[in-house]
């Protein structure tokens, strides 16, 4: 699997500082070096997004990490407005959407670079990495 | 038949912008309340279940705040929006059994301090995160609003439901709640007013999302014989269920399109002998316009994905064929969870809805919804002791 596109973009979210929490640090791991790596139960071979913890089909306790393909389509969205202030003015909106990855998997997902108007059930995405000079990496998906 | 259980006391405390008075505070003038309305005292009470909101308080505690002894039943539940039937079932079968006698169910919350926004109320800000779930709360999947937007468009893409049927909704609620005393907001309203309303959450405009309230509900449960000799005519409990479909988020799932009230709704109306076409009325749980149409289809009372076109007939108004959220909801009315069906349940079950009160209202269906379309219950009311 071939590294995604690194992305050194300027329209970096302002977020504040995200760490690790031991328990999902594989994932930045992978985020480091711009490969989404998500869960993985090795006896049945189903994926999970990275917070879930056991497998729910098959009974497993233990997941495993895997990179997955980072090929996502989108399933649905909204554009999250903030709440105005005295002056009438508003923070810019956010676009936030469930995507479903390649190996079956849904995630939260904050999409960038897309053009609101023209968000469709199955559009392709792709995950992308933003590095912040402080912090661990995070995940926006952009058009494929 | 065998023992059955009654609703036969109501309190609520004022609902709103009510300040200066704990959650705890709250919950124990709303027992109180609740207990006088039943004509008893507390000295009644043996048992006592309690819930709260985002003030995380009250617990079990409540009891001594109240001075209550030897109690025989106490414990707190929470499955946030589908804990008052859960509550009110617990209770009923506490009776049933002879695990109580009288029990009372509550629920307070104060989130809204003066000067804040109702949605400044539920916000949480941190400039720290951890973790995978840290990130994706950090990129905006820390709002309530967002998560029900993302299950509202769902419906409408794979339905063709529409932003002006949600709007049908908070139209008809209002036209209710211009007719309750209690509620908020009193000011008619039309679908103009809605479409123009500002954007929250895409596709969910302000006016279809819920209010912000501070204030407690409670509620004395008892048997049925003993409730016919008590202050208030008895609102006998007909039947119950719970529904929790824990869709996976994952390829093929229902999130968004179906809810717990296609599992708890079969079981209540079973319970209690009835099918959909013998509801009466309905106090659905309404923190959003869409999880009002959405809950509709899943019992019943439109097929899968029409919904919208059920809204927008008319059905849920005043002279409509299912009279609906009767009091205003939680979008006109008051925000106390699921306590706010349940106590408008019970007031026009008892016939005091005053202007509003609808006049067929022999079996009446009770819906809560709790976390993002993950819990429902569902509790079958009426005024008339069901036949054996
Ligand atoms: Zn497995």
């Amino acid at each position: 699997m071939g590294a995604m596109e690194t992305t050194k973009t300027t329209e970096t979210v302002e977020i504040g500082v995200l760490h690790r929490d031991g328990r999902t640090d594989p994932f930045f791991d992978g985020a480091a070096e711009d490969r989404l790596v998500i869960r993985r139960c090795e006896p049945c071979g189903r994926w999970y997004a990275p917070d879930q913890s056991g497998c729910p089909d098959c009974g497993a306790d233990r997941l495993s990490w895997a990179p997955a393909s980072g090929e996502a389509t989108l399933v649905t969205w909204t554009v999250l407005h903030g709440r105005p202030a005295e002056d009438g003015t508003a923070p810019p909106p956010t676009i936030l959407g469930l995507v479903e990855l390649a190996e079956g998997p849904w995630l939260n997902a904050r999409l960038d670079g897309v053009d609101a108007g023209a968000l469709r059930e199955g559009l392709p995405l792709r995950a992308s990495f933003v590095h912040p000079a402080q912090g661990e990496p995070y995940l926006l998906f952009r058009p494929a | 038949m065998g023992e059955s259980a009654a609703i036969a006391g109501l309190g609520m405390t004022e609902l709103g912008k009510v300040y200066g008075r704990s959650a705890r505070r709250l919950a124990a003038d709303a027992v109180r309340r609740a207990v006088a309305d039943a004509g008893l005292g507390l000295a009644d009470l043996d048992g006592l279940v309690v819930s709260h909101g985002m003030s995380g308080s009250p617990g079990v505690e409540l009891a001594a705040a109240l001075g209550l002894r030897d109690l025989r039943v106490l414990t707190q539940m929470n499955a946030f929006g589908a804990t008052a039937g859960a509550m009110v079932a617990y209770a009923a079968m506490s009776v049933i059994s002879g695990a109580a006698t009288t029990v009372a169910c509550v629920f307070a919350d104060a989130p809204l301090r003066p000067k804040q926004s109702s949605g400044a109320a539920y916000e949480r800000s941190a400039r720290e995160w951890y973790g995978y779930g840290g990130m994706t709360a950090a990129l905006g999947f820390r709002s309530v609003n967002a998560l029900y937007a993302l299950a509202a468009r769902r419906h409408m893409l794979r339905y063709g439901t529409t932003s002006e049927q949600f709007g049908a909704i908070a139209v008809s609620t209002r036209r209710w709640a211009t007719m309750n005393p209690l509620a908020q907001m009193r000011d008619p309203i039309t679908l103009e007013d809605h479409q123009s309303s500002r954007w929250v959450a895409e596709p969910l405009h302000l006016l279809d999302c819920c209010l912000v309230s501070n204030g407690a509900i409670a509620v004395v449960i008892t048997s049925a014989d003993r409730a016919r000799d008590l202050a208030r005519p008895p609102v006998h409990i007909w039947g119950w269920g719970q529904g929790h479909p824990g869709h996976r988020r994952e390829r093929g799932s229902e999130f968004g399109l179906t809810t717990g009230a296609a599992i708890s709704g079969p079981i209540a109306m079973k319970m209690a002998g009835v099918t959909v076409s013998d509801i009466d009325l309905c106090q659905l749980y309404d923190c959003y316009t869409y999880t009002v149409l959405v809950s509709l289809e899943d019992y019943g009372f439109c097929a899968k994905g029409e919904g919208g076109a059920f809204v927008e007939s008319g059905a849920l108004s005043p002279g409509g064929s299912l009279p609906t959220n009767t009091g205003g909801g939680q979008l006109s009315g008051y925000y106390m969870w699921g306590m706010t069906p349940l106590s408008e349940a019970v007031i026009q079950a008892r016939g005091d809805g005053g202007e509003r009160q609808v006049a067929k209202r022999d079996v009446i269906l009770v819906s809560g919804n709790g976390g993002i379309l993950d819990h429902h219950s569902t509790l079958i009311l009426s005024p008339h002791r069901k036949e054996a």
